[in-house]
């Protein structure tokens, strides 16, 4: 199985392995690389890490786990921790999400490694009491009311029928489902349903909720409740690993991401240092200011400046190799310029970018 | 490849009236019916029955000849020739390419048309709603008759495939053995072969006996295939309504005695009393007796197909209703 | 014009599901938003002629709604939110059948497919069967069959839906290139503020069957000079309790280091970036917080609630 990002780009996988990344709070290419060892400079480092994970025992522990499907392989040497926040899982189709999130919930059992719920294997009963899984997929015992089906899924959880009534009262409230649960499944909308699928996963007030595409399909307003919803589930310090496609709504819920392409996590960790640590793709930063011609000759004279160049609303377009020595560099040519800006942007540090440029330019 | 293959390009030229699109309809559906080994099982199954028309005269004119030729010894027992040959050429009559000949190929090749439809109906029909390609036809510059014209369209080809096709095949074959069958309206009563007519008016009574089946299997096909979409529950639908109907008719009249207008529950009974009349047979001489009358049962199938009209109208309506 | 409606209203029994629907755009890209239930989907019906207003009237491209539809339809490519696909059928096949459909005699049908299927990269995939396509392909495929007449006009409801990033980047590039590049007067129906974003430069936005608001994007998001969004990189308590001290008022925190804030009149953006140095935080991102789509979306549903 040849590593994606060594493959595409030769000159950057040596690096991967032996430079600065390695000492960074994130694996970056290698799965086999622990993640998260330096908590410390996380922690000082930034408030962008702030709901991504915190120390203490891992709630989902993945340890060099690989997982075939025949021939096939799903997801390949994969070593993850999570503790409670919002994680995002993004990747392309076929990246081995879905495998990643079926083997934390149990439902695979790895052919290498191990994956520890709570620090119990997860396809054993015990974890799974710490498990709230919701499947993509969309299929339901369609003439059941809503809350029928969820009180099945309270029952099964080992619940008594006063409880599962009452439970299942309060997590249709908790998803904002309590008035519509009467009707059949049948006529529930897409929104709808990844509700009751949302429902029935917290049924049992679990630790960690394995989510996979959560948003899809969801309309504007459902998809706002949604997120706020999850944010309030990490708040009580759940830990949510969320797959999507859509990232701008990803990166509304969380900026701590795990990356995965060729059933490896190519980097995992808050966004903005991801970006960063990406140096051979200098980060675009859009300038403007009322003096542009001075921001720019004192911008030339930057290192690390690589390029620069003015758009055609006059604007500058800079790219800069290290983002916190150049912003650095920035604030200080602003208070000693006495420059006003008006706009400062980072064109390519969303999520997508970010995945692109992992990806080796797929994208 | 260059730039310039990739690049979009207009289209300019005349489009067709939305009547064209009937066709294609039609041909895509039976081409994915075309494609199943299952189809063509089923149909080399129904041609047996084909063959035992088609040469099951030669193998009686051949066999009444040896018997006539030389007594028959089975152990000590000398079989009486006569009775034999005698037996022999009343059933060569029904196999002489009469008005009889038809009626049992249609009726026992119907058999099998029932049985293929049953199991095809999902294929044809039953995928557009499973697969929700309904919009996808819809959308299109055609209105939902076209699309059900379609869709009936491809299943009369399987009809006339299995019934029509064949009994032309047997028509010609006869034609091709007396050239009189082909140009004498009266050839059986002249050779005491057979009964009813020849010629052309044997011809329209085979086209016509196939038409109804046609016309009426694929309306009613279309409509219970939309209904149930899957092979199984059709099968299921297509058995209650043609055996189980047609069992309690049967029991009704024939053995109960009720009024004879209850064997219009069969619809079987009322398609096959329709292609008789068409084969020119006389109402009396329809068994099992007695029989309602051809307006009766057409006005029943007419009634039946106009039920299926009305549901596939409503059943391809752009409406979702709205939850 | 592209479409023009006149008090349109659509009951189906009791349920009256559009209301007095009114909409002038012109030919350009439309984007058609709404909640569920909205009417979005028997708009879409009404506006490609497959379902009669039950009062209005309208045309779309210059066709009358009141007739049969046949001729509207002819200047539609739509692409269904259903996959619709008919399974065993070969790529090719399947978009030729469309043009046939759409009334193109079947060898310029089937010529057209194959060229509109290269153009979207589906040139490897044309002779594979349906049901082996993957989510990216079958929606290409399903554009392809909407291209293949070479349409005025294209109808999009959820072109993204199940798309990979890559795959979404890539279909809403190609539906910008139709609109902007090849004239395609484009209406596109979704839940994804984003592509609307991407695509379209006018809105409609539907609730509960009425029109809550239509037009150009740029116009109808307001403009708020007072505020900015602020991204932060560094331990931001500090910088905001100084920046309170100064009289700029904390909107929104995204707990990220991302910022939405309001500043007095007489604000230098300087002094962002002074206080930021000072408390030993760095300004990443300095913005203006003008509204923007979604901000549109829940303001103008929020309003019409009341």
């Amino acid at each position: 199985m040849p590593d994606l990002l060594e493959s595409t780009d030769p000159s950057r996988g040596d690096r991967a392995l032996e430079g600065p990344l390695v000492r960074a709070p994130l694996s970056l290419v290698n799965g086999a690389r622990i993640a998260n060892k330096s908590e410390s400079l996380e922690a000082k480092d930034s408030a962008a890490a702030e709901l991504g994970p915190k120390t203490g025992p891992p709630v989902l522990f993945f340890d060099r786990v690989s997982r075939w499907y025949g021939p096939v392989i799903g997801v390949n040497g994969v070593t993850l921790e999570l503790r409670s926040g919002i994680t995002g899982l993004v990747g392309h189709n076929g990246s081995g999400k879905s495998t990643l999130m079926r083997l934390a919930a149990g439902h695979l059992r790895p052919d290498l490694g191990a994956v520890l719920v709570e620090g119990r294997q997860a396809w054993t009963a015990e974890a799974k009491r710490h498990v709230g899984y919701c499947p993509e997929l969309d299929t339901y015992y369609e003439e059941m009311s809503g809350r029928r089906f969820i009180q099945c899924m309270a029952r099964l959880s080992g619940f008594s029928r006063a409880e599962a009534r009452s439970r299942g009262d309060e997590v249709l409230e908790l998803v904002g489902m309590a008035d519509r649960a009467q009707r059949p499944l049948a006529g529930y909308s897409k929104g709808m349903r990844q509700r009751i699928k949302l429902a029935q996963a917290l049924i049992h007030d679990p630790k960690l909720l394995l989510l996979d595409e959560p948003l899809s399909g969801i309309d504007p307003i459902g998809r706002r409740e949604s997120i706020q919803l999850f944010h309030k589930l990490a708040g009580r310090g759940k830990c949510l690993l969320i797959s999507s496609h859509e990232l701008e709504e990803l990166e509304k819920l969380t900026d701590h991401v795990a990356i995965m392409a060729a059933g490896r996590i190519a980097a995992v960790g808050p966004l903005t240092q991801i970006r960063d640590l990406l140096d051979d793709h200098p980060l675009s930063i859009r300038v403007a200011s009322d003096q542009n011609k001075v921001l720019a000759t004192a911008l030339l004279d930057c290192d690390d400046v690589v390029g620069l160049d003015r758009l055609p609303d006059d604007a500058l377009l800079v790219r800069a190799r290290n983002p916190r020595r150049f912003f650095q560099r920035l604030t200080e040519l602003v208070i000693s310029e006495h420059l006003e800006i008006s706009h400062l942007e980072s064109l390519d540090e969303s999520t997508h970018d970010v995945l692109g440029y992992l990806l080796g330019g797929k994208s | 490849m260059t730039v310039q293959l990739l690049h979009y390009r207009a289209w300019q030229g005349a489009f067709r009236r939305p009547s064209w699109g009937v066709w294609p309809i039609a041909r895509v559906a039976l081409g994915s019916l075309l494609r199943r080994r299952l189809f063509w099982l089923l149909y080399a199954a129904s041609l047996f029955l084909f063959l035992m028309f088609f040469f099951g005269g030669y193998l009686l004119d051949w066999a009444v000849t040896q018997v006539s030729q030389a007594p028959i010894k089975v152990g000590n027992v000398t079989l009486d020739t006569e009775r034999l040959v005698r037996s022999m050429r009343q059933t060569l009559q029904v196999l002489s390419g009469n008005q009889d000949t038809f009626a049992y190929f249609f009726n026992f090749q119907g058999t099998m048309v029932m049985i293929v439809l049953a199991l095809t109906g999902a294929v044809l029909v039953g995928n557009d709603f499973t697969f929700r390609s309904l919009p996808f036809y819809l959308s299109k510059p055609i209105n939902r008759w076209h699309y059900i014209l379609g869709k009936c369209l491809a299943v009369a080809v399987v009809v006339n495939l299995l019934t029509t096709l064949p009994a032309l095949g047997l028509y010609m074959q006869h034609g091709m053995d007396e050239w009189e069958y082909f140009t004498n309206v009266a050839y059986f009563e002249e050779s005491g072969m057979g009964r009813g007519p020849a010629s052309w008016v044997l011809l329209l009574g085979v086209l016509g006996f196939g038409t109804i089946l046609t016309v009426f299997l694929s309306v009613t096909l279309v409509a219970a295939a939309s209904w149930m979409r899957r092979t199984m529950p059709l099968v299921m639908v297509w058995c209650a309504v043609f055996l189980f109907l047609h069992m309690v008719a049967v029991i009704l009249v024939d053995g109960l005695r009720y009024n004879v207008h209850w064997r219009l529950l069969g619809l079987w009974n009322n398609l096959c009393l329709l292609g008789y009349a068409c084969l020119g047979f006389d109402h009396e001489t329809i068994w099992p007796a007695p029989q309602p009358s051809f307006l009766a049962a057409g006005i029943t199938l007419g009634g039946v197909m106009l039920l299926c009209l009305t549901y596939l109208n409503q059943r391809t309506r752009a409406v979702e209703i709205v939850r | 014009m592209f479409i023009d409606l006149q008090g349109i209203s659509r009951f189906y029994g009791k349920h009256q599901a559009l209301r007095d629907v009114s909409l002038r755009l012109e030919k350009g890209r439309v984007g058609l938003l709404g909640p569920n239930g909205a009417g979005k989907s028997t708009l879409l019906k009404i506006l490609m002629g497959l379902l009669p207003p039950s009062s209005g009237t309208g045309t779309v491209l210059g066709h009358d709604l009141g007739g049969d539809g046949t001729l509207l339809r002819r200047s539609i490519g739509y692409l269904p939110e259903a996959d619709g696909l008919v399974p065993g059928m070969r790529g090719a096949d399947y978009v030729a059948l469309a043009g046939e459909l759409y009334g193109m005699p079947r060898k310029q049908a089937l010529r057209r497919a194959h060229e509109v299927l290269t153009y979207l990269d589906l040139g490897e995939a044309r002779y594979r069967r349906l049901e082996e396509y993957s989510t990216g392909m079958k929606q290409r495929l399903k554009l392809a069959q909407a291209l293949v007449h070479d349409p005025p006009a294209l109808f999009l409801d959820e072109p993204t839906g199940g798309l990979d990033p890559a795959g979404r980047r890539g279909m809403l590039e190609l539906l910008l290139t139709l609109g902007r590049e090849h004239g395609k007067a484009i209406l596109l129906s979704t839940h994804l503020l984003g592509d609307i974003d991407k695509v379209c430069d006018a809105v409609i936005i539907l609730h509960e069957g009425r029109v809550l608001c239509q037009g150009d994007v740029g116009t109808l998001c307001r403009r708020r000079q007072d505020r900015y969004r602020l991204q932060i990189q560094g331990e931001p308590n500090g910088f905001l309790e100084e920046l309170r001290i100064e009289g700029v008022e904390i909107l929104d925190d995204n707990g990220r280091g991302g910022f939405r804030v309001r500043v007095p009149a007489g604000w230098v953006t300087r002094a962002f970036f002074i206080l930021a140095d000072h408390h030993g935080v760095l300004v990443r991102g300095l913005e203006p917080d003008d509204e923007d789509l979604e901000e549109l979306f829940h303001r103008v549903i929020e309003e019409h609630q009341g």
